[in-house]
């Protein structure tokens, strides 16, 4: 079993090959992990996730870019991989939930696929719906999964007008669903406009301004 | 509306060779929007050239904007290397997009080979296109993206960003092909129509800094650039007009040193103010830009006059011109009164007395 000083030096080396775009180490570092009897539920959360939101930042703050970013996902998904199937269950009951998917007529998904590796780093499950997502696939997953949001993404002019549409059609359906909405024509005013509750601008800052609009919508709603 | 003094190819060739005008021409980026301003599907701007053709002169017509028609679509490339494109058809679709690309693992980079300009993908339409407009008294164009933004239309962009990395490569591969690809365009469209009677448009969307570093940007996308600039220039290309698409601020010290020709055109979105662009290439080139396409299709009229009437006032003393210009292709949806709007700030702010 290891010893504190022993878990902390993993959760760094674990920690740098991710922030590093590290695949081999993070893959090498997690088996180790276990081989040391260390938590699973704790070397994703300190290690993997912790240098996702230190990706996250490095993104926002323009000194990390699609590119590292991808490859630093690369490296998370490497080590969860190792590490998710023995995570305990009741560990992750409490996980969050998001619906994500690039909507109809729209076949660009890489801002999609970044603020994905951002929910899922930051452990929220996360249902994929892809690209040129049909507007009654995002409500029929809501009504399946119950998620506590609903994102959309666009980066067309014309495909960012079926978004106040999907929402109407989530909305007809449950009141009270959380929408967020993302890319490139958007604004936060425009995705307001669209009866979004949320805006994100990019990856980097997509879960902290998830939780800040639960948080937001908890208050509101009492 | 105040009556013109210039047609619009006297103001365009004005503009071109550094002579006066009489009001800061009217450019516009603008393919959809006139298919369905005359009745016409989406798509048959990009797959019936007369109907293409003749839905732009119609709406320039109307709209009163200078710039000639043209037939070009952002994701250009991924067909004529081997991919699959899918027409626009679904009420949210504006564009050709990427059904399936050529390049998606390694072992596909090896298959590629230069395409065969004479017909394959949708060069054997663009070349009728440009029939068109040599009978109608338009320049003959070439409307391609960039070395790097083929590269991505060839290859899985996510892949392509991998490679950037941990195989440069296979990307400097794919930015050779794509090179080559653009001047043996050109080179059919001068033996076709004659040197110095050939327009180029190239449009860079996928190097911006939304996607890549500044350090990316000048170690992959800036030697093709230049190279195939000044390749183009020494075919007898007189002019380039050159697309910056998005967010280039922190490439814009490397854009300056790709040349535009006597006098380039460097097109710029909202995400370059057009101060800047003046900073950077205006002693140079003509400016072109800055208005927001979102903004014209979900803005008020008054939003939009204001926003052109800052971007002429800005721009309207350029060094070597300027014209007004959406920063991106104009959204199928806008308002027409929003488009027009454009116009009646040029008519307000952009005269010269």
């Amino acid at each position: 079993m290891a010893t504190e000083e022993r878990t902390q030096e993993l959760m760094k080396v674990l920690y740098d090959a991710v922030i590093n775009m590290d695949e081999d180490t993070a893959r090498d570092i997690s088996q180790a992990i276990l081989s040391e009897g260390i938590d699973a539920f704790y070397a994703v959360n300190n290690g993997l996730a912790a240098a996702m939101e230190r990706v996250g930042e490095l993104y926002a703050n323009s000194e990390y870019f699609v590119p590292e970013l991808l490859l630093c996902s690369d490296a998370l998904y490497a080590g969860l991989e190792v590490l998710r199937p023995h995570i305990k269950v009741s560990e992750t009951s409490t996980k969050k939930q998001i619906i994500i998917g690039t909507v109809e007529g729209d076949i660009h998904d890489i801002g999609k696929n970044l603020v994905k590796i951002m929910f899922e780093a930051a452990s929220w499950t996360v249902h994929d719906l892809g690209r040129d997502v049909n507007l009654q696939k995002f409500v029929d997953e809501q009504k399946r999964t119950q998620s506590d949001i609903v994102a959309m993404s666009a980066l067309m002019t014309t495909s960012m007008l079926a978004m106040p549409k999907a929402i109407e059609m989530l909305r007809a359906e449950d009141r009270d669903v959380a929408v967020m909405l993302g890319g490139a024509p958007l604004t936060r005013e425009i995705a307001t406009s669209y009866g979004a509750d949320g805006y994100a601008e990019n990856a980097g800052e997509a879960v902290k301004e998830a939780n800040e609009m639960l948080e937001r919508l908890k208050k509101q709603r009492g | 509306m105040r009556h013109d003094r210039m047609t619009p190819a006297e103001r365009l060739n004005a503009l071109l060779n550094g002579e006066p005008v009489d009001r800061v021409p009217f450019l516009s980026f603008i393919l959809g929007f006139c298919a369905k301003n005359v009745g016409y599907p989406v798509v048959s701007i990009y797959s019936d050239p007369v109907k293409s053709l003749w839905a732009q002169v119609w709406t320039r017509e109307q709209y009163g904007y200078d710039s000639e028609p043209f037939y070009g679509y952002a994701s250009y490339g991924g067909w004529e290397f081997g991919g699959e494109i899918k027409l626009p058809d679904g009420e949210y679709e504006q564009a050709p997009s990427h059904g399936r690309f050529a390049v998606e693992t390694e072992a596909d980079i090896e298959k590629l080979i230069l395409p065969d300009v004479s017909q394959d993908g949708m060069l054997p339409l663009a070349m009728q296109f440009s029939h068109l407009q040599v009978e109608n008294g338009f320049y003959p164009s070439v409307v391609v993206g960039g070395p790097f933004t083929i590269a991505g239309n060839i290859c899985v962009v996510d892949t392509l960003c991998r490679w950037l990395i941990k195989k440069p490569e296979l990307v400097h591969r794919l930015l050779r092909l794509a090179t080559d690809h653009v001047l043996d365009i050109t080179r059919h469209w001068i033996d076709t129509f004659g040197t110095g009677k050939v327009n180029i448009q190239i449009w860079e969307p996928l190097a911006t800094n939304q996607i890549i570093s500044p350090r990316l940007f000048e170690k992959f996308v800036l030697p093709y650039q230049i190279e195939l600039h000044e390749k183009l220039l020494a075919m007898g290309i007189k002019y380039i007009l050159c697309h910056i698409c998005g967010e280039h601020n922190s490439n814009l010290p490397y854009w300056a040193q790709v040349p535009m020709g006597d006098s380039g055109i460097v097109s710029v979105g909202r995400e370059i103010d057009i101060g800047t662009a003046i900073e950077y290439f205006g002693d140079d080139y003509i400016i072109a830009g800055n208005i927001e396409p979102a903004i014209l299709q979900t803005g008020t009229p008054l939003q939009i006059y204001e926003l052109c009437r800052q971007a002429i006032e800005a721009g309207k003393h350029a060094p070597r011109g300027y014209a007004l210009m959406q920063g991106c292709e104009v959204p199928v949806n806008t308002p027409p009164y929003n488009l027009y709007t454009m116009k009646k700030a040029i008519d307000n702010f952009g005269w010269y007395e």
